[in-house]
């Protein structure tokens, strides 16, 4: 499956029902859904929020792979921007120190398997990969 | 799309999908909420960060009033998110079996 969607958070009700066709065509487990959503928002949000000087639709892919699922985004014309280095996240900090910043991608980072990212180009492509495990049954 | 409404007992329920799309419109319903403040999230199937900014807003708000806010009702999944982000350790939670 690939589909591409505009620069806006108000298509996460699109992005929501193309994974959700996704699913139901792939057989894919729905017990990963949530975390595959969580990772494709958290993810396209990012680029909508902090890529700025484009206007290019942002492609989202999706393949069916051994035990789960391999998702791709890919930005164009943007400078590069590994959501893998992204600031520490303390969640132990006090209410008073904590902030909902930087907190998407720490979840992306604790829910999928793997993230990879690829910068070509001016072409940004964030790549992860979630599998069923034991605690997702 | 997120429903936000009041429910039993001054109660206010979450239904649906709390994402970046929907913040705003759950923001400006909390923002008008007074203490006590119990969140039922039976009914809500997803959570992003934009909705645990939007609860941890609501929560500071009324912290600073002297009790903030209460979830009741959380569902395994949901409660993971909680988990992951830190956020179990600074809002009350009562959890649901029910996935």
């Amino acid at each position: 499956m690939e589909q591409s969607f505009k620069r806006s958070v108000n298509e996460l009700q699109a992005i929501v029902a193309a994974t959700g066709r996704f699913f139901s065509h792939s057989g894919t487990a729905e017990s990963i859904r949530m975390a595959v959503d969580l990772a494709v928002e958290e993810l396209f949000v990012n680029m909508v929020t902090y890529n700025l000087g484009t206007d290019h639709d942002i492609l989202l892919q999706m393949q069916a792979s051994p035990g789960g699922v391999t998702v791709s985004l890919t930005d164009y014309d943007v400078e590069p921007f590994d959501p893998s280095l992204a600031p520490h996240v303390d969640i132990n900090a006090p209410l008073d120190q904590r902030e909902p910043n930087g907190l998407g991608l720490y979840l992306v980072s604790k829910m999928v398997d793997s993230v990879h990212y690829a910068y070509r180009d001016r072409e940004s492509k964030v790549t992860f990969v979630k599998t069923v495990r034991r605690a997702d049954d | 799309m997120i429903e936000i409404a009041y429910g039993n007992d001054r109660q206010v329920v979450l239904r649906g999908r709390l994402d970046a799309s929907q913040a705003e419109r759950a923001q400006a319903f909390l923002d008008q909420v007074a203490p006590p403040c119990v969140l039922d999230l039976g009914a809500l199937e997803y959570i992003s960060s934009a909705g645990l900014g939007v609860l941890l807003k609501t929560h500071k708000r009324l912290m600073a009033t002297g009790s903030g806010i209460q979830l009741i009702n959380v569902n395994p999944h949901i409660n993971d998110i909680f988990r992951y982000s830190g956020m179990d350790k600074l809002f009350s939670i009562v959890t649901s079996p029910h996935g």
